[in-house]
């Protein structure tokens, strides 16, 4: 695109060249040389005029809006009027463009500002916030240590002596409940650790097939106490670097709410790996229990989110394990998605990197 | 089950938390074995230093002198490695920072709250190594 300065000189510099090469064809082509002459200077002039009246309109016009505009593209990048290319003229109109840019431009800066310094307030109450709630499940950890104690010592009658059967079954669902608070509590920690960037991955070199073994292991008595077949048709030989822990703490809360979905007897869930890509390994967990209707698909990662209310209660979940798990595999650098067919299969997915890049989630505190 | 768990152990408790306390010395008592109960760093070190016990159970977080002040004053008088202590939390502690301090020389570390028989295998394991 030619600039607006070379348009106005070829337009002005072809006129002044027409003005000029008439006074020429007139001085030949004149039979009074004196008129000629006239008429060739008279051309001249007019051409040179021409050519200064072009430089200083290039300078008074042209120069401050290709200014202008260099400063309105400034500006949209860093959000800043540039102080360094000040802009002089004295062609009304430019001028005034020129200050309504001005201001303009220092509005937008001011509103910025403002906005920055509301994000900057809010992020401070946000940790605040998250901080206060982690002190409180803290707080909340330090009087489970006595219940859960005498909890258990109740339930051992060698130590405390023997119940009756009411005491005993009161006993029990206290320790039942007792564990379900500690595991919630425990949760809300892990959560707020995630929010707040706050949870540490390590890096160590794992054997798939070792890790889905251990998983297994882990998980085979309460199982086969309730009947339900748990698996792998894994048996091949991949390694991957990254952190064991938090990938068993994936499975574990994968099985256990797969555990809670199927039914004894005939539930089967089966946990693997899908090896296609070089870069990244596919994990599933695969159930054959009620399935999640593709409504719920979307927001069952979300912070205590629960299909079905009335039958919530006997599930031993905290609510917040698949945000839990979303928030580790992110962490990972992951990701994690599920498939579900209702009533006929669930199989949860995620996918690390085989060497994991460890991404610190948000800083809010930054 | 086997000898070490019937030997009886001479356990000393550091812990603010009266609650806690009361509640494993009762456990710990009614499996035969010895409980001294201390609720401040300062005198818990002193007694450390005198090195009548088998296990230190050492709660982290007390007020003003705390677990970290104990375990830095055994550290600079190179006595550390000589006590068989058990960090016993529930502080906002990292594992990176639990896994320094038994690189510094504390025996092992336990989380609140927890199992009373995992935490007496966990004494029991710690006295014996």
């Amino acid at each position: 695109m030619l600039s607006i300065k070379h348009t106005l000189f070829l337009v002005s510099g072809s006129s002044s060249f027409i003005i000029f090469y008439m006074g020429i064809v007139n001085y030949i082509t004149s039979p009074d040389k004196s008129t000629g002459i006239i008429l060739l200077i008279f051309s001249v002039l007019v051409a040179i005029g021409t050519l200064l009246a072009t430089v200083y309109i290039s300078k008074s016009i042209t120069k401050p809006i290709e200014k202008l505009a260099y400063n309105m593209a400034e500006f949209s990048k860093i959000n800043k009027i540039s102080k360094k290319n000040m802009i002089k003229t004295n062609v009304k109109k430019i001028f005034e463009l020129n200050e309504n840019f001005k201001s303009m431009g220092d509005k937008v800066e001011r509103t910025i500002e403002v906005q920055m310094e509301y994000v900057k307030k809010l992020k401070e109450i946000d940790k605040r916030k998250v901080e206060f709630s982690s002190m409180v499940s803290h707080e909340l950890k330090t009087p489970l240590v006595p219940i859960l104690g005498y909890v258990q010592m109740l339930q051992k009658e060698d130590l405390f002596g023997k119940l009756n059967e009411k005491q005993r079954e009161a006993v029990d669902e206290i320790y039942l409940s007792t564990i379900k608070l500690q595991r919630l509590v425990g949760d809300i920690l892990t959560t707020q650790k995630l929010d707040l960037g706050k949870l540490v991955f390590e890096k160590d070199n794992l054997t798939v097939l070792e890790l889905l073994q251990d998983i297994i292991k882990e998980f085979s008595p309460i199982a086969s106490e309730r009947k339900i077949k748990l698996s792998t048709n894994f048996n091949g030989d991949v390694h991957i670097f990254s952190d064991k822990d938090r990938i068993n703490q994936v499975f574990s809360n994968l099985i256990k709410n797969a555990m809670d979905f199927v039914s004894p007897n005939t539930g089967i869930i089966e946990i693997g790996v899908n090896d296609k890509d070089t870069e990244k390994l596919e994990f599933f967990v695969r159930d054959n229990g009620t399935g999640i209707s593709s409504d719920h698909q979307k927001d069952i990662f979300k912070k205590f989110y629960q299909i079905d209310t009335s039958s919530s209660r006997k599930r031993s979940g905290s609510g917040l394990g698949l945000a839990i798990c979303k928030g580790i595999i992110e962490g990972l650098n992951g990701k994690m998605w599920v498939k579900s067919e209702k009533d006929v299969q669930t199989t949860f997915y995620f996918e690390i990197p085989k060497k994991s890049t460890i991404v610190s989630i948000k800083n809010i505190s930054k | 089950m086997n000898k070490m768990e019937t030997k009886s152990l001479n356990i000393l408790m550091i812990d603010d938390n009266e609650q806690i306390t009361k509640m494993l010395s009762t456990f710990l008592e009614l499996k035969k074995h010895k409980c001294t109960v201390v609720d401040e760093g300062r005198e818990g070190l002193k007694i450390i230093k005198e090195g009548k016990h088998d296990v230190i159970l050492l709660d982290l977080a007390m007020p003003e002198f705390d677990g970290f002040d104990v375990i830095k004053d055994l550290e600079k008088n190179n006595l550390l490695k000589n006590h068989k202590i058990l960090v016993f939390t529930a502080s906002t502690i990292t594992q990176e920072e639990l896994d320094k301090l038994v690189e510094r020389g504390v025996s092992a570390y336990i989380l609140k709250p927890i199992d009373i028989d995992i935490l007496l295998s966990k004494i029991i394991e710690t006295a014996n190594t």
